[in-house]
């Protein structure tokens, strides 16, 4: 008889492309094109959908970075070159986000060394990179551009654009190609607004990744997965301005009381199956870039979203 | 398709008897009309009426219940696809599942566990559910002494496991009466295990590859009077199961494909990737999940996660920003002031609640932000907290002017001293702190 599953879906999410190769005049080994989803998350039966991507986070200041995550990597973390390349050839992962945590020490103005760390991690490594810039208003704008030219060509992601300040981020996006992350505190209108706010200003919706925020498994998950889910489905629903891929950050969970408190003897398995947890659960409801800080989240995540796309697993390297 | 509530209100007896448990008939019709009434609670109906409104209003997904007593759960009754268009009503069940091969010892053991452990989040104490126990010996004696070993130690949903209809007779000699879930009837045994089912009563999984396949088997099921079915979708990959229970979900609660509208049981223990499993089966659509024991890292992750999936999404996530109350504060009481996230206020009213001493919350508008998020973003700000304390009229409230702010904007407690000439106490991180705090610094 067969059942005829129809959702009545009419929209598209947005392709957004990440790093450029050679051909495209960048220096990635390869890129990645997501979006392009029709239906639910892996749901989809067009060859060609990628799994989510995972992307590993580093900084350039570890100070600010958990202790949990500093005590598993070691020394390789007071290098944030060498702990790029350690995300791209030891822990596996498709993505290194970098934040330049450096910027948030006060008064901070060596606008230079920003650039020259931005320049060393795309030299040790050739995965495409997302670029977290500072946290103060005051040197966004410097921080951004120096970012954005020392990636020229790359076709980096920024973050991070809020409604209170993505004008210099966008800026530095549109002077060199890169896309722009858009975050908003878990609410799908608030998150609409912003992606007017940036299609205002010029940047492309083809530039944009859309992140509701995440807030950790336990710790008003619940919300962040309606909010994901809710984007998604105004997408498929046809709401262009919502119908940008999702990036799921769930750094909250390495400071929740369980995973800070644990018994020192099992802190990283906690930490690394809260992670887990958390980026699995945001991939179902429609994230498709999933960050880590821990580098034994990569594997599980990576077997799991194999089994996810058991029947398909092309389109990884676009 | 769905009658309306006066369609239905029509054929109803009018007579507002009260019997089926509702005040007036046209109350008895809405809750029809929503699938949350059974047409069978009407004593009054003829049986064409019932037939116009059975197929239309019973629930799509049929409400199953498992065991009985203080630990007996229902599931199924679910109407949404997405949390957020309504909310999900029936937590799924997680039972621990054994081998009948394991020794008397070990049996008790995780039985003695599945019956003692919880953990308490957000007020909330979260359990493991039951017992699944498999004939994985083959042999019907050592299948029933290990469903009587259960049984012996506690009085938990069980799922019987095996595809022998006379080691599942044998099994249920023992437990036949407490409503355990018979897992599972396919295409070859189906005769036999509907007789099991209906002789004692119990719920009844049915297995197949395809949704085709499992709505001939409930059909079949139901003709032979086997009404509380579950169905075990058979994933062989993570796809495989989001694939099958999204489409079961979908074509059951906009009525599509009746004969599907049932709970889904995903025994989470025979996939490669349990915790992965165990996450997709929350996420998406299982009703009863079976996995070996977990260990205690992935024990509280998973029960976390299902707490998150099934509250309600209707509660707002932002709290009106204000001066509240806990318990009658006076002049002298403390003020604790926060950020106006949900979850943030709620946790901390918790804890405060819990430390007997009245005081005031002072609630700031960060759009609903953490206080984390907040400071970092620089929605909290002393300037915020300088106008809340004025708009609120704070200074009306208490005679002191101690603020006590959260451990996370510990970097704003000079800068609010300055804007605001209160003194500023730095408060723990963590609410669950709060209580220790107060009794050791407000009391100084």
């Amino acid at each position: 008889m067969g059942f005829v599953l129809n959702f009545g879906w009419s929209g598209t999410i947005t392709e957004v492309t990440l790093g450029a190769t050679k051909a495209d005049g960048g220096t990635r080994r390869l890129s990645y094109r997501i979006g392009g989803g029709k239906t639910l998350p892996f749901l989809e039966k067009t060859p060609g959908t990628s799994a989510p991507l995972i992307a590993f986070e580093i900084c350039d200041n570890p100070q600010y970075w958990s202790p949990i995550v500093r005590d598993y990597c070691g020394d390789v973390i007071n290098n944030s070159g060498e702990w790029a390349h350690a995300a791209d050839t030891v822990y596996g992962a498709d993505l290194v986000r970098l934040y330049l945590t450096s910027t948030r020490q006060r008064d901070f103005s060596d606008i230079a060394s920003v650039g020259k760390t931005v320049e060393t991690v795309l030299s040790r490594t050739s995965l495409p990179l997302i670029i977290e810039g500072s946290n103060e208003p005051k040197i966004d704008s410097e921080v951004f551009l120096k970012c954005g030219e020392s990636g020229q060509g790359e076709r980096m992601l920024l973050g991070t654009a809020e409604a209170a300040r993505y004008r210099s981020i966008a800026a530095a996006a549109m002077a060199y190609n890169h896309s722009v992350i858009a975050q908003s505190p878990i609410d799908v209108n608030l998150a609409k607004q912003l992606n007017i706010l940036l299609k205002e200003i010029g940047l492309a919706r083809d530039h944009i990744i859309i992140d509701p925020y995440t807030g950790s498994l336990g710790y008003g998950f619940e919300y962040s997965y309606s909010a994901m889910e809710r984007i998604r489905f105004s997408a498929l629903k046809g709401d262009a301005d919502l119908a940008m891929p999702i990036i799921c950050s769930p750094v909250d969970t390495l400071t929740v009381k369980e995973v800070r408190e644990a018994e020192p003897a099992i802190q990283d398995d906690i930490a690394v199956q809260w992670e887990f947890t958390t980026g699995l659960a945001a991939a179902t409801a429609g994230a498709e870039i999933i960050c880590v800080r821990h580098p034994r989240t990569i594997p599980l995540l990576r077997k799991a979203f194999g089994s996810l796309n058991s029947g398909n697993m092309a389109g990884k390297g676009a | 398709m769905a009658l309306k509530a006066l369609d239905i209100y029509k054929l109803l007896p009018k007579k507002n008897c009260k019997e089926c448990g509702d005040p007036t008939c046209l109350t008895f019709a809405m809750k029809l009309a929503g699938g949350k009434a059974d047409v069978e609670l009407c004593p009054y109906l003829d049986e064409a009426a019932k037939s116009v409104l059975g197929a239309t209003t019973r629930p799509p997904i049929r409400l199953v219940r498992l065991g009985i007593g203080e630990r007996s759960f229902a599931i199924g009754e679910e109407v949404v696809l997405y949390r957020h268009e309504k909310t999900f009503y029936h937590q799924p069940g997680i039972l621990f599942k054994i081998a009948d091969t394991i020794s008397p010892d070990e049996i008790s053991a995780i039985t003695t566990r599945v019956r003692d452990e919880f953990f308490t989040r957000v007020g909330a104490d979260l359990r493991f559910n039951g017992i699944a126990i498999e004939n994985a010996s083959g042999s019907v004696d050592q299948f029933a002494r290990a469903v009587e070993m259960v049984e012996k130690v506690a009085d938990l949903p069980l799922v019987l496991m095996s595809a022998d209809p006379t080691a599942m007779a044998a099994a249920l000699t023992h437990c036949g009466t407490y409503r355990p879930l018979i897992h599972t009837a396919t295409s070859e045994n189906r005769k036999e295990f509907c007789t099991l089912a209906k002789q004692h009563g119990c719920p009844l999984v049915v297995r197949a590859k395809t949704i085709d396949e499992l709505a001939q088997l409930t059909r079949d099921c139901t003709a032979d009077g086997v009404q509380d079915l579950l169905l075990d979708l058979s994933p062989e990959s993570l796809e495989a199961f989001i694939v099958r229970s999204t489409a079961v979900r979908q074509l059951a609660i906009t009525r599509a494909a009746p004969d599907l509208g049932y709970p889904v049981f995903l025994d989470a223990a025979v996939m490669d990737l349990q915790d992965a499993g165990i996450v997709m089966g929350i996420a998406k659509y299982a009703s009863v999940i079976v996995t070996s024991p977990l260990s205690p890292v992935a024990s509280k992750t998973a029960l976390t996660l299902r707490q998150n999936i099934y509250t309600d999404p209707q509660k707002p996530i932002q709290m009106n920003p204000g001066l509240y109350r806990v318990g009658n504060p006076g002049k002298d009481a403390p003020v604790l002031m926060t950020v106006n996230f949900s979850l943030t206020f709620f946790t901390l009213q918790g804890y405060l609640e819990s430390t007997r001493l009245p005081c005031f919350m002072l609630i700031v508008d960060t759009e609903g932000l953490s206080v984390l998020t907040a400071v970092a973003a620089g929605k909290l700000s002393e300037m915020l907290v300088k106008d809340s304390i004025k708009k609120f009229a704070v200074e009306d409230e208490v005679s002191h002017r101690k603020l006590i702010i959260p451990g996370y904007a510990s970097p704003l407690s000079g800068r609010i001293e300055e804007a605001t000439g209160w003194k500023v106490m730095v408060g723990p991180r963590d609410a669950a702190e709060i209580g220790e705090y107060l009794h050791e610094e407000w009391k100084k």
